[in-house]
């Protein structure tokens, strides 16, 4: 079964349009939504839960309509908003538990999984402390844990390294990447930072000014670029002569050379080439593209044009 | 999950995250969650001492009438008659304003100033659930203020007397009119004064604004009634909405207000103030549902 999809969904705000007849279909795992600031992520997590009305179009998430059955769905779904939304003058514990109890949990169980919830986030004596004192880390921390302690089947994540300094940022995805893997729970995060959506997710969607321009699992993104990146000590000038003498493509790149992967042989070539010129080899690599490379490509390519012309 | 021993050994505290396969009570349990929450909170119960102090205060006041003729009945063995089921409320009336004035933002401000609704609203609940918990909620804890001190009032009077069941027996078609009457009242205060709260996230505007409506409306009202006409006067009895209450009151016990009070000279019908009552206690409940369903996080 699908986790998620809709069909032509449109949300008009009077003249803006934040989503322009979005349609897509997405299987379960952990997905991350790209975009820049106003495309129409937070909008499209807002429909999914309910929190607001799409103009036109429907989206189904886990088979519930989020529109007709949106009060069953949200049983099962877990909201971690961008901003700041926690009571100063609670604790953390006292708040989970309540949200836990608010999302259906009988009170005893609603203990115990803040217990654990918290723990899992990685708050342990803060928790009896007043929220008013804790560190946007520790914040964030909460937000999580109030998303994830009633074990909901899919969690919306806005933003969720929202504020974070580069270690909390770390430590956030890492939670995130655990628990969508470890406990196959279904996570959809938005994020403006390609670098972070990189290393959580498996599935990427990109949108922009409301429309889906891209919805594809994370390794075709990412594959392999078909290049062979070699490092040697020393003059790399001979190398590249001698290895394109034998037929292969070569193109230095600052202390790199790089080299067109032709098949396996073309390992040996190089080996063999390295050691018959008496080089030391450093470092023989196939070359991955990264996500923020290929998004920047296009804009890369008309600046060097405008620098040529 | 995995485990393997040595981790297991080192990190002896952490059960670590686990699927719960436990009861999911739903919608139920949250409406009963929130309920519960926001009347602990109308007390200031979850919530530091200072938060304590007003309600309980006005609780203890609101007890004050009922003492003082208990007290009096005690000291002269005379059961004199001025305060009564039907009037009670009027004497304490600035302090049912004060309690719905002082919580009402509490209970409705602080997730409007924390943000926090999008949490509850992202929940297993409609928006109307949160908004007729909260209202619920409120005229619970108003119940302590006006059943309350009319039950004390019931029981002491029985007990102040000589013969205590036959004392209680005859008074005892007040009970379901102190019953109906503390309802009707509670529900309506509760129900203006969150329509109010609902509209800032400011509690000092809203509870401003929840004062200046109980009070001024009697202001304004009284000024009409010394205005002169007739037709004034009963304007101005219907504009105040302490009068409106207790011409409600008043007909709820099936009594008459003094002749020579501005309700006896209004002469008014008791129905219409019964359903003025509740035609206000509607349009607040409307304005508190509109203000949730038009929210967009």
């Amino acid at each position: 079964m699908a986790l998620l999809s809709t069909e032509s969904l449109t949300k008009r705000y009077g003249h803006v349009t934040a989503l322009d007849a979005l349609t897509v279909t997405l299987e379960p795992g952990i997905l991350g939504l790209v975009g820049a600031n106003g495309a129409g992520k937070s909008t499209l997590l807002k429909i999914l839960l309910g929190l607001v009305e799409p103009t036109a179009g429907s989206a189904t998430l886990l088979g519930f309509d989020t529109g007709r059955q949106g009060v069953s769905l949200r049983q099962y779904v877990g909201y971690m908003p961008e901003h700041d939304c926690l009571p100063t003058d609670m604790s953390a514990t006292d708040f989970v538990s309540h949200m836990a109890q608010v999302s259906g949990l009988p009170r005893g169980a609603a203990r115990e999984r803040t217990a654990e919830t918290l723990r899992h986030v990685g708050l342990f004596e803060e928790r009896y402390r007043e929220m008013r004192g804790y560190s946007t880390g520790m914040k964030q921390r909460v937000k999580l844990a109030q998303a994830l302690v009633h074990d909901p089947r899919v969690m919306l994540l806005d933003e969720p390294t929202n504020g974070l300094d580069p270690a909390g940022r770390d430590e956030m995805l890492d939670l995130v990447r655990r628990t969508g893997s470890e406990f196959g729970i279904s996570v959809i995060m938005s994020s403006h930072l390609l670098g972070e959506i990189e290393r959580v997710c498996d599935h990427l969607i990109v949108i922009d000014a409301g429309r889906l321009v891209q919805s594809a699992p994370m390794a075709t993104f990412t594959a392999a670029t078909g290049l062979l990146a070699v490092e040697v000590e020393g003059r790399q000038e001979p190398l590249a002569e001698r290895l394109a003498a034998e037929g292969l493509r070569v193109r230095p790149e600052g202390r790199f050379l790089l080299v067109g992967l032709a098949g396996e042989r073309t390992y040996d070539l190089v080996r063999d080439a390295v050691v018959d010129l008496g080089l030391g080899l450093v470092r023989i690599e196939q070359r991955r593209q990264t996500l923020e490379e290929l998004f920047r490509e296009p804009g890369a390519v008309e600046d060097r044009d405008a620098v040529l012309a | 999950m995995q485990s393997s021993p040595d981790l297991a050994a080192g990190n002896i505290y952490d059960l670590g995250y686990r699927r719960y396969q436990g009861a999911r009570l739903g919608r139920r349990q949250a409406v009963l969650t929130i309920y519960l929450q926001s009347l602990r909170a109308a007390f200031g119960l979850g919530r530091r001492p200072a938060a304590k102090i007003v309600p309980v205060a006005l609780v203890v006041l609101a007890l004050f009438p009922a003492a003082l003729r208990l007290g009096i009945a005690a000291a002269t063995d005379q059961n004199i008659r001025i305060v009564e089921p039907a009037n009670y409320y009027s004497y304490i009336q600035i302090l049912l304003a004060l309690f719905v004035a002082a919580q009402a933002p509490e209970l409705v401000g602080r997730d409007l100033r924390n943000n926090t609704r999008p949490l509850y609203f992202s929940r297993a609940i409609r928006r109307s659930d949160y908004a007729l918990a909260k209202l619920v909620a409120l005229a619970s804890a108003m119940l302590f203020m006006t059943a309350l001190p009319q039950v004390v009032l019931y029981v002491g009077n029985a007990f102040a007397g000589s013969h205590v069941w036959p004392e209680m027996r005859d008074s005892a078609p007040d009970l379901p009119r102190i019953a109906v009457s503390a309802v009707a009242l509670s529900l309506f205060m509760a129900a203006v004064s969150l329509a109010v709260a609902a509209q800032t996230s400011r509690r000092a505007f809203a509870a401003g604004g929840i004062i200046a409506l109980f009070v001024f409306s009697g202001t304004v009202g009284g000024v009409l009634v010394e205005a002169g006409s007739a037709l004034w006067n009963r304007l101005g009895i219907l504009i105040s909405l302490y009068d409106v209450m207790r011409g409600a009151t008043f007909w709820i016990f099936a009594t008459d207000p003094e002749p020579e009070s501005q309700l006896g000279r209004a002469d008014l019908p008791g129905p219409l103030y019964a359903a003025l009552l509740a035609a206000l206690a509607s349009l607040a409940l409307v304005l508190l549902l509109r203000r949730y369903m038009r929210f967009r996080p």
